[in-house]
């Protein structure tokens, strides 16, 4: 397989991918820009090893280069999530309707965005991107009881801050 | 089953995670433990508000070409100019089949490896109309038939002086049927090229143009392709391509009008 070749196959394959791969980095970086960045630099670091033998499906395999990368990133950077950006929020619903619709989403939004980051990447995992256990510990590099854990808890924490939310909301 | 139990099993049951003979376990006990049940309620709640569409986000249109364009260095040399790329974005269906195209393409115009693979001339004929025709479609498809609107060749012309490092060959002929609309930048597998496009009644006509590759002399060519037709010719050390869904006959008028403007312009 010549680079040419290796490069036609990789984006056959890979940039179908694209939107689960920013999702994923816009979630845990928390910003467009530097998920932006992110996702060029796992699908550069995605070509490089492309072709090996590889256990699991593309999706998995590109995600869990997509996580090492953000990971790296706010490692290195130090980068405190900040509320996650509520505004670009795609406007599906009637205008009478769209009011309520859109606190509610900044509300989730802003909880799952102020989620630590081992919670937020399972969940986006698991509620977005619908991977499975197996899935989701392959990408996240700890095994499947860490995986149930996290869940767990990242759903109790998010169901609290949404209840706390709506509490203050009532008062 | 005890509560304590089920919570331990909570989340594997939604998410489908357990075996069948747990799975009924846990929602007999549902069944009977209120408790339980609002605890698996409320995990509901905190499902349904994840899955909701709008809370993903989207990438930018112009992030799978970026990307594109950043994987492309990684197997050929910098390109030699640096300005930036058009506004146009291939759909994303469409990189599977662009992507092989440009790797074919890659062959001929990124190294020599045309010149001693002795490829005949009629199957890279084949591959560069097939690659017209999709850019042809697209332009139409995509509704991004034009960057440059206009019917005057003194405006259209300059526009492209300043993205090209060649002149494509810019005439309107309105009086004879054939009217010039616009201009626009393509690509030929990675090479920008450029676009004049023409309208003859409810037809379109893309006049396809880059400058000749050294190595090659094409002769005129005309064919059929996905019921479209092209015409290809090479003058003034430019190659170009007129694609239409018009006859043959029109095409053939429309090139005769091209080759007599160019060669007058000589």
């Amino acid at each position: 397989m010549n680079e040419q070749e290796k490069l036609a196959r990789f984006e056959g394959e890979m940039l179908p991918l694209m939107n689960d791969a920013y999702n994923l980095a816009r979630w845990l970086v928390q910003n467009e820009h530097d998920a932006r960045d992110m996702v060029q630099d796992a699908y550069l670091r995605a070509f490089k090893f492309f072709g090996g033998v590889r256990g699991e499906t593309s999706k998995a395999w590109l995600l869990r280069i997509v996580r090492n990368v953000c990971y790296d990133h706010l490692k290195k950077r130090q980068v405190h999530a900040s509320d996650a950006e509520i505004e670009n929020i795609p406007d599906h619903n009637s205008p009478e309707t769209k009011l309520q619709v859109k606190s509610d989403i900044a509300a989730v939004r802003s909880a799952l965005a102020n989620l630590p980051e081992d919670f937020r990447t399972v969940l986006v995992l698991r509620e977005m991107e619908d991977l499975s256990y197996r899935e989701i510990s392959e990408i996240t590099q700890v095994p499947i009881g860490t995986v149930m854990s996290r869940l767990a808890r990242g759903r109790q924490q998010l169901a609290d801050s949404l209840k706390q939310m709506r509490a203050k909301d009532l008062v | 089953m005890t509560c304590d139990e089920l919570n331990e099993h909570i989340d594997p049951f939604l998410d489908n995670e357990l075996g069948l003979a747990e799975a009924q376990k846990i929602q007999q006990h549902l069944e009977q433990c209120p408790t339980c049940e609002s605890l698996y309620a409320s995990r509901l709640v905190v499902r349904q508000a994840l899955q909701k569409p709008e809370m993903r986000f989207l990438p930018a249109a112009d992030l799978s070409d970026q990307i594109h364009g950043e994987l492309l260095k990684q197997i050929r040399p910098p390109a030699r100019r640096t300005w930036g790329l058009p506004a146009f974005q291939f759909p994303s269906w469409a990189w599977p089949s662009l992507a092989g195209a440009a790797a074919v393409l890659l062959l001929w115009f990124g190294s020599n490896v045309f010149l001693t693979a002795n490829r005949s001339a009629n199957s890279v004929i084949a591959t560069v109309t097939g690659q017209l025709v999709s850019d042809h479609m697209r332009s139409l498809l995509a509704n991004h038939l034009i960057d440059v609107v206009s019917t005057d060749q003194h405006t259209v012309k300059p526009w492209f002086a300043g993205k090209l490092n060649f002149s494509p060959p810019v005439y309107d002929f309105s009086d004879q049927g054939f009217k010039l609309i616009g201009g626009r930048l393509d690509y030929l597998g990675n090479q920008e090229i450029a676009a004049v496009v023409f309208q003859h009644r409810q037809h379109y006509i893309n006049l396809f143009v880059w400058p000749k590759n050294e190595a090659t002399n094409f002769p005129d060519a005309t064919l059929q392709k996905e019921g479209f037709n092209l015409y290809g010719w090479e003058a003034n050390g430019l190659t170009l391509w007129a694609i239409t869904d018009a006859d043959p006959e029109t095409l053939k008028a429309f090139v005769d009008l091209q080759r007599q403007k160019q060669t007058g312009a000589e």
